[in-house]
């Protein structure tokens, strides 16, 4: 009985972070090899996250507030899986989509219908999804004719709608949100917004970096205040 | 699956479908040229000898100097995105592959057309392309992990190959060297892979078959050790790049 009732209660998680402690060897040169054999001096380490835990379950959606160098990045990547924690557990259930760079799995060289390939396999859509999802892609980035030219022919605008476009259609369970993310022109910005309310609507898990309170808590049902590393307030607005 | 579509990102480099063929060719004629008045080789065609043992070098020494910096140079991706993160070298591993199969299809068509080819021989061929990719991913990963970690290793392997050049018998022939040293050269794996190639394309005698082996165990082991090094260094890349 016991088992089955913890069996639930994982369904309902979706991050679980126990213990968390994530330490950065300080270069002040670049790394050499030869500079480890030769010298033995002492590692200077910078602790970038210290001890935190955290559980948000499904559905909710938090805000995580906090200045800059307090580890919020650093949090956000030991969610999505890009950095390994130095000591602890993570639990995540579902995909994670990060609408804070939408750029990086962009190749210049191809072309936008390349594209769209390559940034969905590398945020972890498979090949039949983006196939699928194709034309509302397009249609939902609004780039047109361009879709067939080569990616440096993008403007800035182009290339961040495009980017948004593939994130939204990737289906995440678990969407990582920038409050300063500012997609497009006014329409779009319209419709990216729109489609992020339905996020919420939806249920899904949604996570909100923010410095500042007021953003947060017009979207947010609870936030983290996050301060040189540890977990300070957990409050419920 | 994700490993043969993020080739699509090196598309254009299969566009210098031109320089696959021309840069091997215009080695052997300077190489040939040079090295038929040094070195004694005991073979028909030194040309052909060595174009056959320039291929595969070519596509290995590639593949290093390719791979050893890539985790770095896409540092913008690792920093960015969840993804297995082998797809960056195995992507690089595939096109030189690709690269390699071209050539020896030429090279391949050209000596059946000559009624050099071995229908027997040619069956030792594909081991012979998988050994030196699977060789080459080993040891590309190998020292991609170690450059995230410590940059000078990919000075050191700047260095390094083409003094492997040099110690792997593809201008000569190992005959020129006295016999006591024959089974130290079998320690470089990349011995025993140039003489397969040959094995399997020129109609040249055996050699010392039963020192492949030796060969083999250490690419095998080279193979598992850049694999399991990968694997461990990869979670951290984040952190080093």
């Amino acid at each position: 009985m016991i088992g089955c009732k913890k069996m639930v209660k994982n369904k309902d998680i979706a991050i679980q972070l126990k213990n968390i402690t994530k330490q950065y060897v300080v270069h002040h040169e670049k790394p050499t090899f030869t500079e480890q054999l030769l010298s033995r001096s002492e590692k200077q380490v910078f602790t970038a996250l210290d001890d935190v835990s955290l559980t948000i379950h499904k559905g909710e959606s938090i805000g995580i507030i906090g200045p800059n160098g307090s580890g919020k990045t650093t949090l956000l990547k030991i969610i999505a899986g890009i950095a390994t924690p130095t000591s602890g557990t993570v639990t995540v259930n579902g995909r994670v989509v990060s609408l804070i760079d939408l750029e990086a799995g962009f190749n210049p060289e191809l072309t936008g219908e390349e594209n769209i390939y390559l940034n969905g396999l590398i945020i972890g859509m498979r090949r039949k999804e983006i196939e699928k999802q194709f034309k509302k892609i397009v249609r939902f980035a609004d780039i047109g004719t361009f879709i067939d030219a080569p990616l440096y022919t993008y403007s800035q605008g182009m290339k961040l709608r495009l980017g948004f476009s593939i994130a939204i259609h990737a289906n995440p369970d678990i969407l990582i949100l920038d409050e300063g993310m500012a997609v497009g022109d006014e329409k779009f910005r319209q419709k990216s917004g729109e489609r992020i309310q339905k996020f919420f609507k939806e249920g899904k898990t949604v996570l909100m970096v923010s410095h500042w309170k007021i953003v947060l808590t017009t979207y947010c049902s609870k936030f983290f205040s996050i301060s040189k590393g540890k977990i300070k307030v957990a409050s419920i607005i | 699956m994700t490993l043969k579509e993020i080739k699509a990102r090196y598309k254009h480099a299969i566009l210098g479908f031109l320089w696959i063929i021309l840069n091997p060719l215009l080695q052997m004629l300077v190489i040939g040229f040079v090295f038929q008045f040094f070195l004694p080789v005991q073979v028909d065609n030194y040309f052909l000898f060595l174009f056959s043992g320039l291929l595969p070098w070519i596509f290995f020494s590639y593949t290093l100097t390719k791979c050893t910096p890539a985790i770095v140079y896409e540092r913008s991706l690792i920093k960015k995105a969840k993804f297995p993160r082998e797809v960056i070298i195995l992507s690089i591993v595939f096109s030189n592959v690709f690269h390699l199969l071209i050539s020896l299809f030429l090279l391949v068509v050209l000596l059946a057309l000559m009624g050099q080819i071995s229908l027997l021989r040619i069956l030792l061929l594909p081991v012979a392309i998988v050994w030196i990719a699977l060789l080459a991913s080993g040891i590309s990963l190998l020292a991609t992990a170690l450059n995230a970690r410590f940059r000078d290793v990919n000075f050191f392997v700047q260095a390094i190959v083409p003094l492997w050049f040099y110690a792997t018998p593809i201008v000569y022939t190992l005959d020129l060297l006295p016999k006591s040293l024959h089974s130290l050269f079998y320690l470089n794996p990349m011995t025993a892979i140039i003489e397969v190639f040959r094995f399997s394309i020129l109609q040249i005698p055996m050699t010392q078959s039963h020192l492949w082996f030796a060969s083999a165990a250490v690419s095998m082991g080279i193979c598992v050790l850049g694999w399991v090094v990968f694997q461990r260094e990869s979670k951290y890349f984040d952190d080093w790049v």
